[in-house]
């Protein structure tokens, strides 16, 4: 276990490789929540406690099971079935504590199941972390904070693209681009600007 | 008929100024590196020059009389928008590539958030990597200085990242031109001479520009190579953070005079629209500029990182505006 | 009849999914590259759409609601599956172009959203026909995206270069492109849908 690894993962899945803006993971609720900070914040937050809760136990499933048995092939619909559980755990948590942010949620609260960040954290930690179906030292560690890293890097998209949008809300933009239009000729730019991090070498 | 009757709330602060005039100095300022750039490149940098301008003029007008907004190219930003593209842009391009930048920069960088001063991101930038990413191979073929056949050749920034040796330049070189580039980047000289006189005018605050330029420095100074002609050694043989630990000698000169590091940081790195507010925001704006500038040029893949990091910064431009908000007369 | 006609068409124009409810973004950006994959991807999710809507709809009285969705997701899965293996068997060329993201059905927004949004609550029939309207949707847009992309950015249609000496944008096969292509398109169906209020 060495510092260096942790500063690249914190680097890489934050900056460098943003889970939204260079690996494209996650849109759909990146589109449809960042229109105002505050909502975009408290859907990070939700992301990110999936993706921490998920590679935990994700990472576990996949050592303890799964290579075990040699069932390795059903990776996918293992982990899809962990984070759906959790998504469910979530969703009932945050009915509770504030019914008006589940309504204002709405229907992307359960898609976090399907946001493609979540799984694609768990079979990245997966393919970066073990080789060769064994565990390389300190891959729990890892697995976790990348976990936590890539629900920062979701929280860092979101907070830039929620502060455009709130300031373009005070302006006159064109009816016909007005909200999603202009949302995604948004994070077309932003995502080309991201476009310099690529072909990274420490 | 849209836009009238313009109601703001008081003190109202009266000067000189318009923002046509604003632009159009900063366009006066500018012709001394675009005359630089004709003179080292030749004639086919003039006919770059001309096609980014009248293009972005031509498709400002078309989306606004298309939108019935008020028609106004004639207040320079369009102009500027143009020339500042074709500044970004190698000496030696297809005729279509300018038009092409020019028009995704007016229509997408500019009029689709609502026409001057709603703009997120600075438009000639956004026409840069549109055109980076969509034609790299005209984008990174580069001609030898005062050379008027145009035989290709690398920029230093080029080189170094390849790890190769460039033995004719030396920081002289670089300060007056005579280097492979695009065609408003090259001649130091000339763009410091406009930002002088912008400065003189106070149309440009220093906080943006010497904090870019300074956090490049300071960081190439530090994780640098020695110089232009020992190309950056990674040690492998040291792991960890050790491997950072063996600089503190980097070439700090060559990296500040090469590549689009000046005409960004004086240029467009100070455009108003696209920069945040307070001067605390601005110093950040400058440093993150300078941060991410360096690091893409120390360890990314691409030789140059100026145009990513000023539209990264960009896009960050309105958080930095939101939590760097002066305090309100009156309120604790 | 009609309503059922009017079901099957909201999923295409008024509330088509991708265009309109704005799901199903990380296949779309991924695989409309070229028009060939477009079809084979929308083909595959209306099916999988179809089957899992039908199945989750029998089901809506026996679903505990505390679990519904790890439910869904085993219903999708198994769609998922079949879909997975029937390509496999009779187009292995769009299998392998499709790549990772067959299996991606499962988590694609759309299944799960039309079953969590719709067919939990709806009947047979009506799940049926809301099924097969956003699959279509679905594909049509796909279609849509992936030509504009394959042709600028490619200069192919179907896999046939056009014109010789076209330089396509490259920046047209990438995501940043995608997102481009489908905001402007948004864009202009905003523009058509204002001319005729």
């Amino acid at each position: 276990m060495n510092t260096a690894q942790f500063l690249t993962i914190f680097i890489s899945a934050v900056f460098l490789y943003n889970v939204i803006l260079s690996r494209f993971l996650g849109l759909c609720s990146f589109v449809a929540i960042s229109r105002e900070t505050k909502p975009a914040m408290a859907m990070s937050l939700a992301v990110m406690f999936v993706t921490i809760m998920s590679s935990i136990i994700t990472w576990f499933i996949y050592r303890f099971l799964l290579i075990p048995f040699e069932l390795t092939y059903l990776r996918t619909i293992s982990f899809i079935l962990v984070i759906a559980t959790f998504v469910q755990f979530v969703e009932m948590v945050i009915r509770k504590i504030s019914p008006p942010l589940y309504r204002f949620f709405g229907i992307y609260l359960p898609l976090i199941t399907v946001n493609c960040a979540v799984l694609g954290v768990a079979v990245l930690n997966i393919d970066m972390f073990f080789t060769n179906s064994k565990a390389i030292p300190g891959s729990f560690y890892y697995s976790v904070f990348q976990g936590i890293c890539v629900g920062l890097g979701y929280a860092l998209a979101m907070l830039l693209m929620s502060g455009i949008r709130e300031r373009l809300d005070l302006c006159d933009v064109p009816k016909a681009v007005k909200d999603f239009p202009l949302a995604f000729i948004i994070a077309s730019v932003m995502s080309l600007s991201f476009l310099g991090f690529n072909g990274f070498r420490f | 008929m849209k836009n009238r009757l313009i109601v703001s709330v008081s003190p109202h602060l009266h000067k000189d100024e318009s923002i046509s005039k604003i632009m159009w100095m900063v366009v006066i300022s500018l012709i001394p590196a675009g005359v630089a750039g004709v003179f080292i490149f030749g004639q086919g940098a003039l006919w770059v020059i001309l096609l980014g301008i009248v293009s972005a003029l031509i498709t400002e007008w078309i989306i606004q009389l298309f939108t019935k907004r008020r028609v106004s190219i004639l207040d320079g930003s369009a102009f500027l928008t143009g020339l500042l593209l074709a500044y970004n842009l190698p000496p030696k391009v297809p005729f279509w590539l300018p038009i092409l930048g020019s028009v995704f920069a007016i229509a997408i960088g500019k009029q689709v958030f609502g026409g001057l001063g709603q703009n997120i991101f600075n438009p000639a930038l956004v026409g840069r990597v549109f055109l980076m990413a969509s034609w790299p191979k005209y984008m990174t073929t580069f001609t030898k200085p005062l050379n008027y056949d145009a035989i290709t050749s690398a920029t230093p920034l080029a080189a170094l990242k390849e790890g190769k040796v460039l033995e004719h330049i030396s920081h002289w070189n670089l300060f007056w031109g005579i280097r492979g580039g695009c065609i408003g980047e090259v001649c130091i000289f000339a763009l410091l001479l406009g930002a002088l006189f912008l400065f003189i005018r106070g149309y440009i605050s220093w906080h943006i520009p010497i904090t870019y330029i300074f956090v490049v420095g300071l960081f190439t100074y530090i994780f640098g190579s020695k110089s232009v002609f020992t190309p950056l050694e990674m040690s492998t043989a040291q792991s960890g953070i050790a491997r950072f630990l063996t600089g503190f000698s980097g070439d700090w000169l060559f990296h500040i005079l090469s590549g689009g590091l000046i005409l960004g940081a004086f240029f467009m790195a100070t455009d108003y629209v696209t920069t945040p507010l307070t001067r605390k925001g601005q110093i950040i704006f400058g440093m993150g500029c300078g941060l991410i500038t360096a690091i893409i040029r120390l360890w990314g893949g691409y030789p140059e990182g100026v145009s990513y990091a000023i539209l990264m910064m960009n896009a960050a431009t309105p958080i930095i505006d939101r939590y760097t908000k002066n305090r309100i007369y009156g309120t604790k | 009849m009609k309503k059922f006609l009017n079901e099957f068409l909201k999923g295409i124009i008024k509330e088509n999914p991708t265009f309109v409810l704005v799901l199903g973004l990380c296949p779309t950006l991924a695989v409309s590259v070229s028009v060939i994959n477009g079809i084979g991807m929308g083909i595959a999710a209306t099916f999988v759409l179809l089957g899992s809507n039908i199945i989750i709809s029998l089901m809506r009285n026996i679903i505990p609601a505390r679990i519904r969705i790890p439910c869904f997701i085993v219903v999708i899965a198994t769609f998922v599956t079949i879909t997975e293996l029937v390509m496999k068997a009779y187009s292995p060329a769009l299998n392998r172009a499709l790549g990772i993201y067959v299996p991606l059905i499962v988590v694609n927004c759309i299944v799960l959203g039309r079953a969590e949004a719709y067919a939990q609550k709806a009947r047979v029939i009506n799940s049926l026909f809301d099924g097969l309207g956003m699959g279509v949707g679905f594909t049509l847009a796909l279609i849509l995206i992936s030509g504009i992309r394959e042709f600028l950015g490619a200069g192919k249609i179907l896999g046939y270069t056009l014109f010789k000496g076209f330089e396509p944008a490259f920046v047209l096969g990438m995501p940043s492109g995608a997102l481009l292509v489908i905001g402007l398109l948004l864009g202009f169906f905003n523009i058509l849908k204002n001319r005729r209020t």
